[in-house]
């Protein structure tokens, strides 16, 4: 009997695991049914799941725009930049904040985690202005260094060096290394699974970041693709084909690394969820 | 080599005081234990000798030189943890080498002392492995070679056996003593066990409380303890303490000492004074030896009698005597030093 009930209870659980991936990957597969598609079928009164002419001219004529790959070389750069500023930045603090000992450690880490507190939305504005004095809007730096502060991070990486024994850090003080090489020699190797783990997500959030490039670009040449993405739409007007191959072409990058990085990061949540 | 001298060496933490004015000399290739029980400060005080605490008040000479602000990797020393503290990452070779190549020693140089450590400690086979494929014996000796490698003033040892088995600590005890011969390295090693602190020392420090009860050889303080503390804390079984009054002395409250291999059973006609009755309260059988544990009329804890194998013993519960050399005795004052 139970045998049976087990196996029952096996279908159903497969029968919802088969209906959330539908749901999930339906939009997916609309968008990719979409731009391989001629772009007059996309406004066609008929509903069909599949074109019922294949083509590619949407991705052609996306990419042979010449903005689109602009964007992607921007996303990348920003991304991977606020990506190393992050991890370099919050290693460090975390490493001082777990490691060292010296006056009012604990009130700098306690207002350093204030920023837990702040929406980002509230930085807007006072965020915009410095970047403004400082000629920084429509650049690179103006883009990537709002981004590298990450309470979060800093949190996730002060816990993990706080299970980490305290004889690693002796034995290469004795060894006669500062402060900066135990961490790049000894914290950083051991942490590696978190590291990736952190930096993998960090990398993804700034890619799809819409909000603050938004605010600091107005220039077509610094845009990113969340970004480039409402300029399609606004200089294509409405091509469905053409937009959903340039959505496509933009999260493609980041859904890449992910597959191919995405063991790191279970290895490094799941390392991070082992600890006090 | 070099010497370690440390003059009123005090620790504070907040307004609480560990370490209590410790003075100290300890000569250049000498074997030196820090034995005491758990919280006594004799690891505190090797932090302090390797620079990873800092001392708040006296003086730490190495080599006749100050050195309470010299930064730990400057001060000629070298440390084996008791948890090995080997890096996970690296291998063995790169375990041993890692301080030189901070110091920016040639590669050739690197592995040739790597290689020639790992000789001494019989670990060649193991220098391309990672710590984790190691034993806890083999983890032990790459803790040892990663400090022999630094070539250093000063070997500090901080319970390095504590997470051994018994058979492997016995045979590493033996090993040490072998290195200390081939180095003539200076060697302070801490250790709560008296086993070997009694087998591995040249001098033995006793510590209690923060402060030095004694300080001499292994037979000195077994021998001739200088109080009560020192007197219990060496031997197995411990020394047996019970009350006493001197006969015709003003004194007060003393204490008789009395080790369990200068017992014996006595037929309760032995000399006035020399001899206990009690109830035989439990036997434990070594093999070599028999532990015999006498419950004494107003003393709290058994009197335990070390006796040769095969000695005759009546049932559980019988009154049994106990005699001794009254040469072989020790007594301490009212205030617990040896008289």
């Amino acid at each position: 009997m139970s045998g049976r009930s087990s196996i029952g209870w096996t279908l159903v659980a497969g029968a919802c695991a088969i209906l959330l991936l539908l749901l999930w990957t339906a939009p997916l597969l609309w968008a990719l049914s979409t731009a391989l598609r001629p772009e007059l079928e996309t406004v066609s009164r008929q509903f069909h799941w599949l074109p019922q002419s294949w083509t590619l001219e949407a991705f052609a004529k996306t990419l042979g725009a010449g903005k689109l790959l602009r964007w992607l070389f921007n996303s990348f750069f920003v991304a991977l930049a606020v990506t190393l500023a992050t991890m370099a930045i919050s290693l460090m603090a975390a490493y001082a904040f777990s490691q060292l000992r010296f006056r009012g450690r604990n009130i700098v880490f306690g207002v350093a985690m204030l920023g837990f507190l702040l929406p980002f939305e509230a930085l807007l504005v006072p965020l915009f202005r410095t970047m403004n004095q400082l000629g920084m809007i429509n650049t690179y730096a103006g883009i990537v260094l709002p981004q590298v502060v990450a309470p979060v991070v800093i949190y996730v990486f002060k816990q993990f060096f706080d299970a980490i024994p305290a004889d690693f850090r002796e034995a290469a003080t004795m060894d006669g290394a500062g402060p900066l090489r135990v961490l790049w020699s000894v914290y950083l190797p051991i942490s590696g699974n978190i590291v990736w783990a952190m930096a993998i997500v960090t990398f993804i959030a700034a890619w799809n970041n819409f909000l603050w490039p938004f605010i600091v670009v107005t220039s077509n040449e610094m845009m990113t693709i969340p970004l480039g993405l409402t300029q399609t739409y606004d200089a294509f007007g409405v091509r469905y084909a053409q937009l959903m191959a340039a959505a496509l072409l933009g999260a493609l990058p980041v859904a890449l690394a992910y597959a191919v990085f995405q063991r790191r990061v279970t290895q490094g949540f799941l390392a991070a969820s082992g600890l006090k | 080599m070099a010497s370690v001298r440390l003059r009123d060496i005090r620790k504070r933490y907040g307004d609480n005081e560990v370490i209590k004015g410790i003075d100290l000399d300890i000569e250049d290739g000498q074997f030196v234990v820090f034995v005491g029980p758990s919280g006594c400060g004799k690891s505190t005080l090797l932090r302090m000798i390797a620079g990873l605490e800092d001392i708040s008040a006296g003086t730490l000479e190495l080599g006749g030189v100050p050195s309470n602000t010299v930064e730990p990797s400057r001060r000629g020393i070298a440390m084996v943890f008791q948890s090995y503290a080997l890096y996970p990452h690296m291998t063995v070779a790169e375990n041993m080498g890692f301080a030189l190549k901070l110091a920016k020693v040639a590669k050739d140089e690197i592995r040739e002392r790597v290689g020639r450590a790992a000789a001494i400690l019989q670990i060649e086979h193991l220098l391309e492995r990672k710590p984790k494929a190691l034993s806890g014996g083999q983890r032990q000796r790459v803790a040892i070679g990663r400090a022999i490698v630094r070539k250093p003033e000063v070997f500090l040892f901080d319970e390095p056996l504590s997470n051994l088995d018994a058979a492997l600590r016995a045979q590493t005890r033996v090993e040490l003593a072998r290195l200390h011969r081939e180095l003539q390295a200076t060697m302070i090693y801490v250790t709560h066990d008296q086993v070997e602190a009694m087998t591995l020392g040249q001098r033995i420090v006793v510590f209690n409380g923060g402060r030095i009860e004694q300080v001499g050889t292994p037979l000195e303080l077994y021998e001739r303890p200088a109080n009560l503390f020192v007197a219990g804390f060496l031997g197995s079984p411990r020394m047996n303490f019970l009350p006493a009054d001197l006969v015709g002395s003003p004194q007060g409250a003393l204490t008789l000492g009395l080790r369990p291999e200068h017992l014996a059973l006595a037929d309760g006609a032995g000399a006035a004074g020399s001899s206990v009755e009690g109830t035989l309260g439990l036997v434990e059988y070594l093999g070599d030896v028999t532990l015999a544990y006498v419950q004494v009329e107003g003393v709290e804890q058994m009197v335990a009698a070390k006796l040769a194998a095969g000695t005759p013993l009546p049932a559980l519960g019988a009154r049994v005597a106990l005699g001794w050399d009254p040469a072989r005795a020790y007594l301490f004052d009212a205030a617990g030093a040896a008289m």
